[in-house]
């Protein structure tokens, strides 16, 4: 089976032109369903970087979120800075936290990254608590208040497109082919002369930028946040049970399990929210058991699809 | 001059010590093999020439310059490729792919290098396959032009022989031998000892961690210490 | 930050250190011993520990028996948890690559949380039983901690024993120094793999038991417990079982002194800078530990 460019980028641009022009005819839920779903695509999107391609698996990836959640709040409400630049340094100061967390804890095998991971989020919401002076403590900080919905909208939809875009790009390159042998057999890759250190460091500055930018966007929209809002583990959860579920290391996986988790969730499990994270529990271990490769990488291996799928 | 100089290096495990103050000097353009009985220490030493163990005493200088104490992939880039024992191919990667990995500069042209390879161990039709769908032999061939992709000065091959048919021994054979006459510098571990003979010019000799023979094949089959190391009093 | 530093705070941060560091030690060891004998590093070891936490509360609420001898039973029906995890979902990831053990655990981690929040509700429980404590020297001794802290030097004591002397621990022991030569000394390795994961809940689930009788539980208390036990395990060095008590300590120790300088909202960052810095410093761990 061939996906040939002269189908495939005339349907994407087709796509694209619909959600472009969807603010001006849907209603404000869809809207703002949408945007959850660019949300969700541009969070799964980043982790896949790091966890499906490298295989060193991000338990903390809504700390991103939170740090650029709270750093565009502060430059907004404290400093006065319009939200899309805002939303710009949410970006940096998330991949700021990822080089610091990353260098020490990337030298070495998988489960010190992973168990330092789980214990980020807690920290970062202690000490968001802690400094109350600049960041309202458990109090929350408001911003101003700004009905900027459509513009969120659109930055939020590149954003989600960037990371897609940005997937597809490092996937077909011999660096994303060095990640993937990170994740195959790092010793192999080691002594084949693949600095595996500084190329899982790269991939994990790349997987925090968009959570930094997405949680400063979010903070905008909703115009309040807390510690308890922008650094629950259901959020990293979500991620991970998304990737997970359309395929890990695909371009399009974290896409389809974005889409397709949320519409679930909306339309089905919302009747029964106290138990969330236990489907959530159950769809990680069914797929790592059963489906290990997901969606999209079964249907990569059956049918032979290239890997840009 | 010696391309690779390994001078008294001691590896330990715990209280087991595997490479006991072992020295060996390769000189460029020749083949070398590193024969022992099982646990001798040859895929440690492997391992500690390319980096993947530290060592815990003694030297190892690549083209004059000390390796010991970097990083695996700071030695490999330096020049050195390797096998393993144990096949480690990228088994989610395609041949190709295995190949393109481990190269720097213009895609297009590791590409066309790549699949010069490929074809040269008989794999181009395999080229788009996942390595780990390919079988034990043809896994084998996918790691063995792997190294040379990087263009290596030396070539560490651990049992390039087992598992791979008569056929596909010989021309494996003749690539290590013309490898050779291109000016590259090769060690290999091996237990077959035909081809061993066949192809080494010198030999050295690890028993329980320690060199007991080092000279020309001839010599070191009627080695006595030699014979008593593989088959005993 | 002025403080004033007298000695009797100090022997303060001393006795409370180690008070705390013997639970740590306690629980940690069965994260070391999973990781050890499976290479698989147990993200649901701090839920199993809340779980075994709910067996002390519901039995001292309950039946009103006396907390500390519900440790036992709390350690009993974790054993057996932790024998059907492993025997129903955790046997299939040993071999596979890590990212499979982890997120499955991690799975489980949060399945067993919800399923608690579900059953007992998110309130904070607490076990009263004994409160106070003892002064020594001008240094306050906390009751329960101190009682506490001697049920936990027992189970560690015992646990080592166990793996010291009897033949089932010293093949957990053979089975974590080399597979292979397990199975070729006959070692059923599947029991062994069961049998480790039992024990590991069990300690996890004593640690709870205990911890219920010091402070308020609630179905998420067991997440920062997973990251502790893994810190303890870092600073003595992985695959090191003696190093987990040093680690504890170690871990107690650091944390009650860094609570003179700074307010205990932030000890959880202390720990957590204590692993980045141990990471940078000495990876292998404090006391040096086998390479993988």
């Amino acid at each position: 089976m061939r996906l040939s460019p002269a189908v495939v980028l005339p349907a994407l641009a087709v796509v694209l032109a619909a959600l472009v022009l969807y603010p001006f005819v849907g209603t404000g839920y869809g809207v703002r369903a949408m945007l959850q779903i660019f949300m969700w695509i541009a969070l799964a999107g980043s982790w896949n970087l790091i966890s499906g391609l490298t295989g060193y698996v991000s338990f903390g990836h809504v700390a991103f979120f939170g740090a650029g959640a709270y750093t565009g709040a502060i430059l907004v409400a404290s400093a006065g800075w319009s939200w899309p630049v805002a939303a710009l340094a949410g970006g940096i100061a998330a991949a700021l936290l990822a080089l610091f967390i990353g260098y020490p804890c990337l030298r070495l095998k998988g489960p010190y990254f992973a168990i330092a991971m789980l214990g980020l989020n807690e920290v970062l919401r202690a000490l968001v608590s802690y400094f109350e002076g600049l960041t309202g403590g458990g109090n929350g900080l408001s911003l101003p208040t700004l009905d900027a919905t459509r513009a969120i909208y659109y930055v939020m939809g590149v954003l989600a497109v960037a990371v897609t875009a940005m997937t597809y790009a490092i996937i077909t390159s011999r660096f994303g082919l060095r990640l993937m042998t990170i994740r195959e057999d790092e010793i192999a890759a080691e002594a084949m002369g693949i600095d595996t250190f500084h190329h899982k460091l790269a991939a994990f500055l790349l997987s925090a930028v968009g959570p930094g930018i997405a949680g400063a966007l979010t903070a905008r929209d909703q115009g309040y946040i807390e510690p308890l809002s922008v650094f629950p583990l259901a959020i990293t959860v979500t991620m991970i049970v998304m990737v997970l579920f359309g395929g890990k290391g695909t371009v399009w996986g974290p896409v389809l399990g974005a889409a397709a988790l949320f519409v679930i969730q909306e339309i089905v499990w919302a009747r029964y929210p106290y138990v969330h994270p236990l489907l959530f529990g159950a769809i990680i271990v069914a797929v790592v058991l059963l489906m290990p490769r997901g969606v999209l990488g079964l249907l990569q291996l059956k049918y032979r699809l290239p890997r840009t799928i | 001059m010696a391309v690779l100089a390994v001078d008294g290096v001691k590896k330990r495990f715990g209280g087991v010590t595997a490479v006991n103050g072992v020295s060996i000097a390769l000189e460029a353009g020749r083949i070398y093999g590193l024969i022992g009985p099982n646990g001798s220490g040859k895929t440690t030493l492997f391992n500690c020439i390319t980096g993947l163990e530290r060592i815990d005493a003694g030297r190892v200088r690549f083209k004059d310059e000390r390796i010991d104490g970097l990083k695996p992939s700071q030695v490999a880039r330096r020049g050195i490729g390797r096998t393993f024992q144990m096949i480690r191919v990228f088994p989610e990667l395609t041949a190709l792919e295995n190949l393109l990995v481990v190269t720097r500069g213009p895609r297009p042209q590791a590409e066309r290098r790549g699949r010069e390879l490929l074809q040269f161990v008989k794999l181009a039709g395999l080229a788009d396959e996942y390595a780990g769908n390919l079988s034990y032999g043809q896994q084998k061939l996918v790691e063995f032009v792997r190294v040379l992709m990087t263009d290596p000065t030396l070539i560490l091959l651990d049992e390039p022989a087992a598992g791979v048919n008569r056929t596909l021994l010989n021309d494996l054979l003749a690539a290590v031998a013309r490898l050779r006459d291109e000016g590259r510098t090769i060690l290999l571990v091996e237990h077959d000892m035909k081809v061993v003979m066949g192809l080494c010019e010198t030999v050295f000799v690890l028993d329980h961690g320690d060199k007991i023979a080092e000279g020309p094949p001839g010599i070191i089959q009627a080695d006595e210490r030699v014979i008593e190391a593989y088959f005993g009093r | 930050m002025s403080v004033v530093v007298t000695p009797e705070m100090i022997g303060q941060v001393v006795i409370s250190g180690i008070l705390s560091g013997a639970l740590y030690a306690m629980v940690a060891l069965g994260l070391a011993l999973i990781f050890g004998v499976m290479r698989v590093i147990n993200i649901a070891h701090g839920p199993l520990l809340m779980l075994g936490a709910y067996v002390t509360f519901f039995l001292y609420s309950r039946t009103g028996m006396n907390p500390f001898l519900t440790v036992p039973l709390a350690m009993a029906a974790l054993f057996v948890v932790g024998v059907l995890l492993q025997r129903t979902l955790v046997f299939r990831v040993v071999d596979a690559p890590e990212l499979s053990s982890l997120l499955l655990t991690f799975g489980i981690s949060i399945a067993l949380v919800n399923v608690a929040q579900n059953l007992f509700t998110s309130d904070l429980r607490a076990v009263e039983y004994i409160t106070g404590s003892w002064s020594v020297g001008g240094v306050a001794l906390s009751k329960p901690r101190f009682i506490a802290f001697v049920f936990a030097l027992a189970v560690t004591g015992a646990a080592f024993l166990f793996l010291k002397t009897t033949r089932l621990g010293k093949a957990i022991r053979a089975t974590s120094q080399s597979r292979e030569v397990a199975l070729v000394c006959g070692i059923d390795v599947g029991r062994i793999h069961m049998l480790t994961f039992g024990l590991a809940s069990a300690l996890a689930a004593g640690g709870g038991a205990l911890l219920a009788v010091i402070v308020a539980i609630q179905p998420e208390m067991g997440g920062v417990w997973t990251f502790k036990s893994f810190l303890v395990i870092v600073l003595g060095g992985a695959g090191n079982y003696p190093g987990a008590l040093l680690g504890g300590l170690l871990l107690g120790l650091v944390e009650q002194l860094a609570s003179l300088f700074l307010t205990t909202q932030l000890s959880e960052v202390v720990a957590y800078v204590l692993l980045v810095l141990v990471l940078l410093v000495r990876p292998t761990g404090l006391l040096g530990g086998r390479q993988t």
